[in-house]
């Protein structure tokens, strides 16, 4: 087993603690993270998916220590460097517009390394190395307004704002979501080509099944603040019925297995990825 | 703390839903009672006088069912600004005389020179402070938006002969309302950002240009978002065939109730007995 970099055990919080508008986002949540691994956070829109990751930067703050452990460090301790923290894990949030701020987008990409003190040619080639990542032309976007990409484009942008630190852990805030299929795929193979050239680890917190079942290892599905359901991704989306009680859905791939099993066909389960489905239809259609 | 959760504990402005006497009056009635009393307010200045509106607001908070402590807490962030304000009329009110009368002395201690004078402005301020403050939630906590604007354009109709927009006029303050908690959401949302990427949180307020810097960077995106909504909610109100007030009826008229009446009334002569109790030369 390989080292555990985020350790989240019994975390409960609350927006506006002690007003009439209280609300509980996190009651009891669990999540683990292993180095180099892709982990997916699931649950239905309100389940505290975003609290989470919140917390996992150190944007929110656990009240008790030993809640919530990210690369050895207790973010409950006072003592927690978050700066340092937040170098090391880069979190890409729900809404792009929220994220850019600099008028141009090479000033934007810039943002973070300069912050880590990065300057002149380094610092260039940071920016160019990020932004050619996303797929992001580094001479035609660096002096581009950052307001007048496209929506795609401002999803591109932030990524390469958040890559451009290096961190060692990716949280992806629905980062997806509203993308076209062909931008969906293109952020799924820079994914998997950070992980496999960078080591990098992520966190993909998502709604869309199918690409946690096309990126994710390990699955961790929340409902209502609780963490219910955890495991290997196979396990995890094999169990439909629990996951439709949860708000959530299967994989395209399982309810096709599923049906055909429904209809008499003798196909096998346990294929998550439309790549599998075909190759378990396959068996069972061969003479 | 790095928590960025602060903007959002500010709950002025937050329609508290509850069913009380003061939830149920007529908005318009709501609006005329608290400018009378807030009239009352602005008047007195005895300590008799205003420590009784005080406890008077105080006590109709409690009638609406709000809690008097979430409704004080507020007012912690503005409590600086008393302290200065207390600190300045204790050195510098001045006036002070050593015979007895309204403005005797009360402490002399050095160049401190604390008069009976003074010490009245202060608990004075406070107190009128505390009840427009206390006024003011209450109002807002007990009416939603929609309400306020409907109250406001009601007793802005009869102006619709000098042609006065009253329907306008109401609709950018309820508008402007309701964007309020969006926008500190949105300010909430860019701080976390750019706190994500790397911002130290703690940098010295001498540091001016680069303090002058990071607030451009957050009010830049922060009016982009708002043009945007602007723009969005512009096509929503035309999706909807919005053309103005002109002939527009609603889905529940105001009726006032016999308590509208009584509410406007005590609260109006409150205001008349605040201005004859404070220029009356009866003893």
């Amino acid at each position: 087993m390989s080292e555990e970099i985020v350790s989240v055990q019994g975390l409960d919080h609350t927006y506006l603690a002690g007003t009439p508008l209280a609300t509980a986002a996190l009651r009891g949540a669990e999540l683990c993270v292993r180095r180099g691994e892709v982990a997916a956070l699931v649950g239905p829109s309100g389940a505290g998916k975003s609290t989470l990751a919140h917390f996992l930067n150190g944007l929110l703050r656990p009240a008790a220590r030993r809640q919530v452990v990210v690369f050895g460090q207790d973010t409950a301790e006072p003592s927690c460097d978050l700066v340092a923290l937040r170098r090391r894990v880069g979190l890409v949030f729900q809404y792009p517009h929220q994220q850019l701020f600099e008028r141009y987008v090479g000033d934007d990409v810039a943002y973070g390394p300069r912050q880590l003190g990065l300057a002149g040619e380094e610092l260039r080639e940071r920016v160019r190395w990020a932004m050619e990542i996303v797929g992001l032309d580094f001479e035609s976007f660096v002096d581009r307004h950052t307001f007048s990409l496209s929506g795609g484009e401002m999803r591109r942008a932030a990524l390469a704002g958040v890559l451009a630190m290096r961190p060692e852990l990716l949280i992806l805030d629905e980062s997806t979501v509203g993308l076209d299929p062909r931008g969906r795929r293109e952020v799924h193979a820079l994914l998997r080509r950070l992980r496999r050239e960078e080591g990098l680890t992520i966190l993909l917190v998502s709604n869309d099944m199918d690409e946690v079942a096309e990126l994710a290892d390990q699955v961790t599905v929340l409902y209502a603040g609780q963490t219910v359901l955890a495991g290997e991704v196979h396990e995890v989306l094999a169990q439909g019925e629990l996951l439709r009680r949860y708000g959530l859905s299967s994989p395209t791939a399982v309810e096709i297995i599923h049906e055909l099993r429904r209809k008499g066909l003798a196909v096998t389960s346990g294929a998550i990825t439309p790549y599998e489905a075909e190759e378990a239809i396959w068996q069972a259609m061969k003479p | 703390m790095a928590s960025h959760e602060a903007l959002r504990h500010l709950t002025i402005g937050q329609y508290i839903p509850a069913d009380s006497p003061i939830h149920r009056l007529d908005p318009r009635a709501k609006l005329l009672a608290a400018g009378g009393l807030i009239i009352a307010g602005v008047v007195a200045s005895k300590y008799s006088n205003v420590l009784f509106l005080a406890l008077l607001v105080a006590v109709l908070v409690k009638v609406a069912g709000l809690r008097l402590r979430s409704a004080l807490a507020n007012l912690v962030p503005v409590m600086p600004v008393l302290l200065v304000m207390a600190l300045l009329q204790i050195l510098f009110y001045g006036g002070a005389s050593r015979s007895a009368g309204p403005n005797r002395l009360l402490v002399e201690w050095g160049l401190l020179h604390i008069s009976a004078e003074s010490v009245r402005v202060i608990v004075v301020t406070w107190a009128r402070f505390v009840a427009l403050f206390l006024l003011i939630t209450l109002l807002t906590s007990t009416t939603t938006a929609s309400a306020l604007t409907r109250g406001l354009e009601g007793l802005l109709r009869p102006l619709d002969r000098l042609h006065l927009p009253g329907h306008e006029i109401a609709l950018v303050g309820a508008i402007a309302l309701r964007f309020l908690p969006i926008l500190g959401e949105q300010l909430e949302a860019i701080l976390q950002a750019q706190a994500s990427r790397g911002v130290s949180e703690s940098r010295s307020r001498w540091h001016l240009l680069a303090n002058a810097r990071r607030m451009a960077q957050v009010i830049v995106p922060l009016f982009v978002d708002a043009y945007h909504r602007a723009e969005e909610l512009i096509l929503a109100m035309q999706a909807r065939c919005y053309h103005g007030g002109k002939g527009r009826t609603y889905l529940i008229p105001f009726r006032s109730r016999p308590a509208d009446y009584v509410a406007v009334i005590l609260s109006i002569s409150l205001a008349v007995l605040a201005g004859v109790l404070q220029y009356s030369t009866l003893p």
